[in-house]
């Protein structure tokens, strides 16, 4: 089986705007950290060890029942292909160093993906498109729970599951939301309830993990703490802070719809604007505009446009896939000429589509 | 002189905080300048990543031990198996290898009751295969306590079913393995 149709393909398992609060909420993350009691951390190991724990892995990985997975080293990977899968959220940043003996496994819809040999040697994670944290967090356990079958974990009565950094023992789960809250960062209330969530025990950050800002006004809802509290009582306290989000987000688009509809038609229709006729799109510009279009759809403004395209075109704006798509190294300019024709191409044919059909049913 | 926040135990620090118009001086027991506040989060921060956290605490400690300014802080436990230092962990903030855990395990519980909100103790799933050992565990520590109650009113004979019922289990716990210390 090969693993290119993991890259060529732009639209993956998450992307299709469907699951529960589909309009607020984009995706639902689960990780799992595990490692293997008998060979060091990657962090400290060596080329033959990591070799042996990818082996151990992949073997594993093969004697499952329910689940087919494909893998490569990162190493076998181009420095394009490796971005691609990143941009992606297929694998984390941090694995596509090819000098870290990293490779991946996943799963033909795209929605599992095995890392091993990242920070620790094997980490799960499982992404579904909407709110769906139980569904995401059964399949991840799944998978660990029949991988744990053929594996020595690295497990201790009080610790838990031992990863290589404390942050993450105990559980070594990370589950996470990533929402778009427009409302609550157009009427600023977001810089409040950030500092409050984190009293909680949770973190919000921008989109991309860790020390990203939050381009397009999307956020990652995740848990802070793993030790101590069990994964249900951490799954169930992540589902509450985000149903109280997604409930202020939506009351804060009313009022804004209330208080100023003319202003926000205008800046929502601006935004299409420049998304369907620009020559030249820098990608924060497009992050923005598209969170507006978004939110234009969401509240009925903006009609005829398919919430999966703008999830596609999210994705497809990175600088990995436009350069995939002109098989060509790009310089930032020539990403943004790029970027503004894809975006005009996209947009352009569905609404003409969309227009037509009306004229059809006239 | 007691410590000024518990007033329990006897102050060994001296906490010296200076701002621009006045400083303050805090005596303080070791236990309660550790959970004192060393070093402040600002909520408009971004989050401490781990090492920077890692590092404030080892900045923490030394500013407890003034005295001891000049010296070099020690290495603290070494892991047997992958050769990590408890002062280079705190450094890099990352454990090498699964044996750290064990090397560490005098200082870990301080360290994760700081970055798990006061938790120490594991309790969410655990793999299947200890699963069995770990429910036979808990039934050992059930009976004990029962037997204890059992004979505190007196009640020797029903003690000494249970004892003999912690027996069979004791037993069935040291077929189960070799992993000396869950027993």
């Amino acid at each position: 089986m090969s693993f290119e149709k993991f890259l060529k393909q732009e639209l993956t398992g998450w992307m299709v705007a469907e699951g529960e609060h589909a309009d607020i909420v984009l995706s639902t993350r689960i990780r799992l950290a595990r490692n293997l009691q008998d060979y060091l951390f990657p962090i400290s190991a060596s080329q033959e060890d990591a070799n042996r724990v990818s082996e151990a892995l992949h073997h594993a990985v093969k004697t499952m029942q329910n689940h087919h997975f494909t893998g490569t080293a990162m190493k076998d990977l181009s420095p394009l292909e490796r971005q691609i899968l990143v941009e992606k959220h297929l694998v984390s940043p941090q694995l596509i160093n090819p000098e870290k003996h990293g490779s991946v496994l996943l799963s033909e819809d795209e929605t599992i993906s095995i890392m091993v040999n990242e920070e620790d040697h094997i980490r799960i994670q499982c992404i579904y498109p909407g709110f769906q944290i139980d569904q995401a967090y059964e399949q991840a356990d799944r998978v660990d729970s029949e991988l744990e079958a053929n594996l020595n974990y690295a497990f201790d009565e009080t610790f838990g599951y031992l990863t290589s950094c404390p942050s993450n023992t105990g559980t070594g789960m990370r589950a996470s939301v990533m929402m778009h809250l427009p409302a609550l960062t157009i009427t600023k209330q977001i810089e409040r309830i950030i500092p409050a969530i984190s009293r909680l025990g949770m973190v919000v950050r921008g989109s991309y993990g860790e020390g990203s800002e939050a381009l397009g006004n999307i956020y990652q809802v995740s848990n802070q703490i793993t030790l101590g509290k069990s994964e249900e009582e951490i799954l169930k306290d992540l589902e509450s802070i985000s149903k109280r989000l997604i409930a202020h987000e939506k009351k804060s688009r009313e009022l804004l719809l209330a208080k100023s509809e003319v202003h926000l038609e205008n800046r929502l229709f601006r935004a299409l604007g420049t998304l369907t006729y620009s020559r030249i799109l820098p990608s924060a510009e497009a992050a923005k505009c598209l969170s507006d279009v978004r939110l234009g759809i969401d509240l009925g403004i903006i009609e005829n446009i398919d919430m999966t395209i703008l999830n596609e075109l999210m994705i497809f704006m990175q600088p990995g896939f436009l350069q995939q798509y002109a098989e060509a190294e790009l310089t930032s300019d020539e990403r943004d000429i790029l970027r503004a024709q894809l975006f005009r191409d996209r947009l352009g044919v569905v609404r003409s589509a969309a227009q037509k059909k009306d004229n059809d049913s006239l | 002189m007691l410590c000024e926040n518990c007033k329990e135990r006897p102050a060994t620090v001296v906490f010296k905080q200076e701002t621009l118009n006045h400083a303050t001086e805090r005596h303080l027991c070791d236990k309660c300048a550790f959970y004192s506040q060393t070093f402040s989060f600002s909520p408009d921060q971004e989050p401490l990543s781990i090492q920077q956290f890692l590092a404030h605490w080892l900045g923490g400690s030394e500013l407890f031990s003034e005295q001891k300014a000049d010296e070099r802080l020690p290495d603290g436990p070494k892991c047997p198996n992958c050769n990590l230092t408890f002062h280079r962990f705190l450094d890099i903030g990352k454990f090498g290898c699964a044996v750290c855990y064990e090397a560490f395990s005098v200082q870990l519980p301080r360290l994760f009751a700081k970055l798990h909100n006061g938790h120490t103790q594991h309790r969410g799933k655990i793999p299947v295969s200890l699963n069995e050992r770990f429910a036979l565990k808990r039934k050992l520590e059930d009976i004990r306590t029962k037997m204890q109650q059992a004979v505190e009113n007196e009640h020797f004979e029903e003690a000494a079913t249970l004892r003999d019922e912690a027996n069979q289990l004791k037993q069935q716990l040291f077929d189960g393995g070799d992993d000396q210390h869950v027993i």
